[in-house]
């Protein structure tokens, strides 16, 4: 018994040490809770860095509420509702932020906002929730995600595909929340433009070969191969295995596909004219190209060495600075105002601010002006079960220069 | 003041989480600390408990099967039986097998579980899970809500402790722990060795299935990543071998105890500057990992060892064989 005396007393003291060291006056935390282990790791890093950068602009244009330091605490929800509970838990009540970003996956927000911040209305803003199940939560008015729901996307496909000249198109999906729901939304959006789907097949991730599955859905005779998958999951094998046995050779993807290690691994020349792959962009403003929005972050975005065009990036750090926004107009730390903050801040009309236009907005906010946050990742206006209402999307293949590159 | 409210709250959930693998590493204590049956398979009987009550008592929905909004207490109910029922199939077939082969056997079972929850769209929704699973006492304000839900948890373990101390000091639970040092003896004496690995196998299980049941409640929602291997079976494994198996004491620290070591750890890491965010999570793993070496190499045969029974045994009384 006594050594759990004193194992009971050092978690204890652990645990105050935790609380003491955690309030310091005028800094404004933020949960920041992410996949950072799990299934999505390797899409996770890009994301954490581009809420960051928007800490980082907060930081150096003057800080938030009047100089304090706005900080993004780290959770990881490892993309699973268990431990997205246990991370918002302490993100809630130990670290005691004023909101929470994230989390990545949709069954982790799912979990996370109807266990945790619901109850105890903390607002969550999440990136790369996409599933639509999160617009039925009974939430208060709590639960926000600026990634527009799975639908769009998959819609957005289906047309172009369309009026490419696609007429019967084969779909394989990675079995999990968020490639499923873009797979089975696909299929309904392809069939209802009038399209045939020659076969649809879900996938087990991670697996060395799927020379099977692709062999009975290429005996459907369809023009192209839908993937929705992660590149690193399943993405990239299932290609090789398209084009090594020479099964596919046209194919169609979402935004988890975006990396440039896709294009590194199976060669510029080998994927160039054969693939497109949709990605929510922000609205082109003039005749093409990616709107001014997006080109701010962009640009400082791989001035600190990072890749804009990798998956949700550009949600990752419109969330940051969405928040920061919203804690500056409500005018304090207090948990209670967000929510209707992040909706004056976010939805037009107002002076529209820009990514890294802190200072501006700050100034504005000050001078009692209605802002307008016009995103990297579009120019994001909540409805009223606080998702963004649709989104354009680019459609990207192989450039000259070996990397993504949207096509007109 | 609120940094102490915040921590309260963080402690009723942390030991509410800590009595739900409670639940779960007393019923894996029935199979391997009892019987010394190696289940590997705990996160299939955790999923079938969870799934079975959050169909049963979620409203009517189109997105998966049941939504019959039945009180929690039914579901739970009905998650103890549904596993005890798979259960049941699968030591008729498997029962027979020597531990390491009984280990594989489960391990699989669970994986094909899990599997056909993740395919089976039209009854579970996939990969994207079951939502607005109903909660106890989920309307009564803060913290009242949550500390009626640990106490509800709470009062599952200690009725449960209660039940399995009394079967364990039993004849029941004497034939177990002599089916599980010598098996041929046991059969000698007369006893229906099967029979009783069965019995203990579904006892085993259906405890499991309420540990689901209560998870799924506790959380809200249920998705197929909530079953996947490590934190579902090998977790509470460790919680049952540093606690000390054949203790039902031990099993519930050693749930609490590597619960607690799990989740706080991150409140360590998180005070890491912010360009370690990435490694801070990986870093966790790396400490959770030393804890419970840690304890091992303290406590080899868990901290609450096995309690022998003085029984008035004739004179010559067999040795105790060390349990594995």
């Amino acid at each position: 018994m006594k050594h759990i005396r004193h194992l009971a007393a050092a978690g204890a003291a652990a645990l105050l040490a935790a609380g003491g060291s955690a309030a310091i006056a005028a800094d404004v935390k933020v949960g920041s809770a992410a996949g950072i282990t799990g299934p999505i790791e390797g899409l996770v890093p890009p994301i954490l860095a581009g809420r960051n950068l928007a800490a980082t602009h907060v930081n150096e244009q003057g800080g938030i509420l009047g100089g304090g330091t706005y900080m993004l605490v780290p959770g990881d929800s490892q993309c699973n509702p268990k431990a997205a509970v246990d991370a918002g838990t302490k993100l809630v009540n130990v670290e005691q932020v004023v909101a929470v970003i994230g989390p990545s996956c949709s069954g982790a927000t799912n979990g996370m906002a109807q266990s945790v911040t619901i109850p105890a209305g903390v607002v969550t803003l999440s990136d790369s929730a996409t599933a639509p199940m999160i617009s039925f939560l009974e939430d208060g008015d709590l639960v926000f995600r600026a990634a527009p729901s799975d639908g769009y996307q998959s819609s957005a496909l289906a047309r172009f595909a369309w009026d490419a000249g696609l007429r019967k198109i084969a779909v394989t999906y990675a079995n999990d929340d968020y490639n499923a729901g873009l797979g089975e939304a696909f299929v309904a959006a392809f069939e209802q433009i009038g399209g045939t789907i020659t076969g649809k097949q879900a996938h087990e991730p991670d697996r060395q070969s799927y020379r099977s599955e692709l062999s009975t859905l290429a005996g459907g005779g369809a023009d192209a191969l839908a993937v929705f998958a992660y590149f690193g999951g399943s993405g990239i094998t299932i290609l090789r295995n398209s084009l090594e046995n020479a099964l596919f050779d046209r194919f169609l993807g979402a935004d988890g596909m975006m990396d440039n290690s896709v294009i590194e691994q199976l060669g510029a020349d080998t994927l160039r004219g054969k693939i497109t792959l949709s990605q929510p962009a922000p609205e082109a403003e003039g005749d093409s190209g990616p709107g001014e929005s997006y080109t701010a972050f962009a640009e400082a975005f791989m001035a600190a060495g990072h890749e804009p065009t990798a998956p949700y990036v550009s949600h990752g750090y419109d969330v940051a600075f969405l928040m920061a926004l919203a804690i500056e107009k409500a005018g304090a730390a207090d948990r209670g105002k967000i929510s209707a903050a992040l909706r004056e801040v976010a939805n037009a009309p107002g002076m529209v601010i820009r990514p890294g236009e802190w200072q501006k907005a700050r100034e504005a906010i000050a001078a009692g002006e209605d802002i307008n946050y016009e995103g990297a990742s579009g120019a994001i206006e909540f409805d009223e079960n606080g998702d963004v209402s649709g989104a354009t999307y680019t459609f990207n293949g192989v450039g000259d220069d070996g990397t993504w590159t949207p096509m007109k | 003041m609120e940094q102490i409210y915040g921590i309260f709250l963080y402690t009723v959930f942390l030991l509410t989480m800590g009595g739900i693998y409670a639940v779960l590493t007393l019923g894996l204590n029935i199979q391997w600390g009892f019987t010394g049956l190696f289940n590997a398979g705990v996160a299939g009987f955790f999923a079938i408990g969870a799934y079975t009550s959050a169909m049963l008592t979620t409203a009517a929905s189109h997105r998966h099967l049941g939504g019959l909004g039945l009180p929690a207490g039914a579901g739970m109910a009905a998650a103890m039986v549904a596993s005890a029922l798979i259960a049941w199939g699968v030591a008729r077939i498997c029962i027979r097998l020597r531990s390491d082969y009984l280990a594989i056997a489960t391990l699989g079972l669970a994986e094909i579980f899990r599997l056909v929850l993740k395919n089976e769209n039209w009854a579970t929704n996939g990969a994207r899970g079951i939502s607005l699973i109903p909660k106890p006492f989920e309307h009564l304000p803060e913290p009242w809500n949550q500390v009626a839900m640990l106490l509800l948890v709470f009062a599952i373990v200690l009725v449960l402790y209660g039940l399995l101390e009394r079967a364990q000091r039993a004849p029941w639970g004497r034939v177990m722990s002599a089916i599980r040092e010598n098996e041929a003896a046991a059969r000698a004496a007369g006893k229906d060795v099967e029979r009783l690995r069965i019995e203990a196998f579904i006892l085993g299980a259906a405890v499991m299935g309420l540990g689901g049941a209560l998870m799924a409640h506790h959380i809200k929602f249920i998705d197929p990543n909530m079953a996947e291997p490590v934190s579902a079976t090998f977790l509470v494994w460790v919680m049952l071998v540093i606690g000390g198996s054949a203790n039902n004491r031990g099993a519930i620290l050693g749930a609490v105890l590597v619960w607690t070591i799990w989740s706080t750890t991150e409140i360590i890491t998180t005070r890491l500057p912010a360009e370690w965010a990435l490694k801070a999570a990986y870093l966790r793993i790396f400490l959770v990992g030393l804890a419970l070496q840690f304890i091992l190499q303290r406590y080899p045969g868990g901290i609450f060892r096995e309690r022998r029974l003085r029984t008035v045994a004739p004179p010559s009384s067999q040795k105790g064989g060390s349990h594995p």
